[in-house]
């Protein structure tokens, strides 16, 4: 079991669990619970499928150093899209992410398509739960196949400890979300994000350079070091970006109090 | 092309970064397999941390005028 690599997809896939389980929950509320479930374990076999199907052909037919190299720039490609979100919304460029908002958005969806409380199964509703729980579940297999394929040179199984990291995020969210029945506004998306973001772009760029023979000082022990190098340039850019908001706010004020003098 | 736009989408979505991150790759890969460029090897880790960083830094500079 690798620790580092379970934990990241832990963190990684927590954040879409989240998110596809909202949908799953307006979809079993507002049509019925079966539509809601039958498309969510549809979704749920289709992605298992592809996990299996990719993570077997990822390991066995691509050297390491290459795999590594592809898996470190995708990981850099979503890591910086991830933090780019949450810097944009710590400083108050971009609304925080409301789970509650995307409950009623999907809400409203549901009954503009005459969505009602039945038992039997609705297309609709088997529809919204599959797209809902492939979509971000085809993240979390990403982020399950990109984190187990980047094995160590000890080789051990990476999949199996990032499947393991994801599912228990997966029973940890829906155990959550069973409990409260509401959607998960108190899960605190965007510092999950961030956290995410960090992570990514840290493994990212170091098997990024990695797959280009370039060996990092004090070896894994470096990864910690990259996160605290990006958590501390992030935190600088929100505070750049703050206080660049500041400023055009006051500049705004200033030509507004000007335009309202006599 | 749909399929390529959705491919896009969900892995980065933003130009900035994808065009910024290719080509610090390509430079990287050219940098570790040029033998005239072998003296520039150890610098391949630092490069990629501040490359990624001044991506970050570009992408959040273009949101950030467009907010304007």
């Amino acid at each position: 079991m690798q620790w580092a690599i379970a934990s990241a997809a832990f963190l990684a896939s927590a954040v879409e669990f989240v998110e596809a389980f909202t949908i799953v929950l307006v979809v079993g509320v507002t049509i019925n619970w079966r539509s809601s479930l039958v498309g969510a374990f549809a979704a749920a076999a289709t992605l298992a499928l592809i996990v299996g199907t990719l993570g077997v052909a990822l390991v066995k037919w691509v050297p390491l150093n290459d795999l590594r190299l592809f898996v470190g720039i995708i990981l850099i490609l979503f890591g910086l899209k991830w933090l780019k979100k949450a810097i944009l919304r710590y400083s108050g460029l971009k609304a925080l992410h409301d789970e509650e908002a995307i409950f009623e958005e999907t809400m409203a969806e549901v009954r503009a398509q005459g969505g009602t409380i039945a038992p039997r199964i609705h297309p609709f509703g088997v529809a919204l739960s599959y797209k809902a729980v492939l979509l971000e579940g085809l993240e979390v297999a990403f982020i399950v196949i990109t984190f187990g394929s980047s094995i160590n040179t000890a080789g051990s199984n990476g999949i199996g400890s990032a499947a393991i990291g994801a599912a228990i995020a997966g029973i940890l969210v829906i155990g959550a979300g069973a409990l409260i029945k509401a959607p998960l506004t108190k899960v605190p998306e965007n510092t999950l994000k961030f956290v995410v973001g960090i992570m990514l772009t840290s493994f990212g760029t170091y098997w990024a350079a990695e797959g280009y023979n370039y060996s990092w000082p004090l070896s894994d022990a470096f990864i910690p070091i990259l996160a605290a190098i990006f958590l501390l340039a992030s935190y600088l850019l929100v505070m750049v970006l703050k206080q660049q908001k500041r400023r055009q706010l006051a500049a705004s004020k200033a030509q507004v109090m000007e335009e309202a003098r006599p | 092309m749909k399929t390529l736009k959705a491919i896009y989408n969900f892995i980065v979505g933003d130009m900035i970064i994808l065009v910024g991150i290719l080509i610090v790759a390509i430079a990287l890969g050219l940098i570790s397999n040029i033998d005239a460029l072998a003296g520039l090897r150890p610098a391949i880790g630092p490069v990629l941390i501040v490359a990624a960083l001044v991506v970050l830094s570009a992408t959040l500079y273009r949101e950030a005028r467009g907010n304007r």
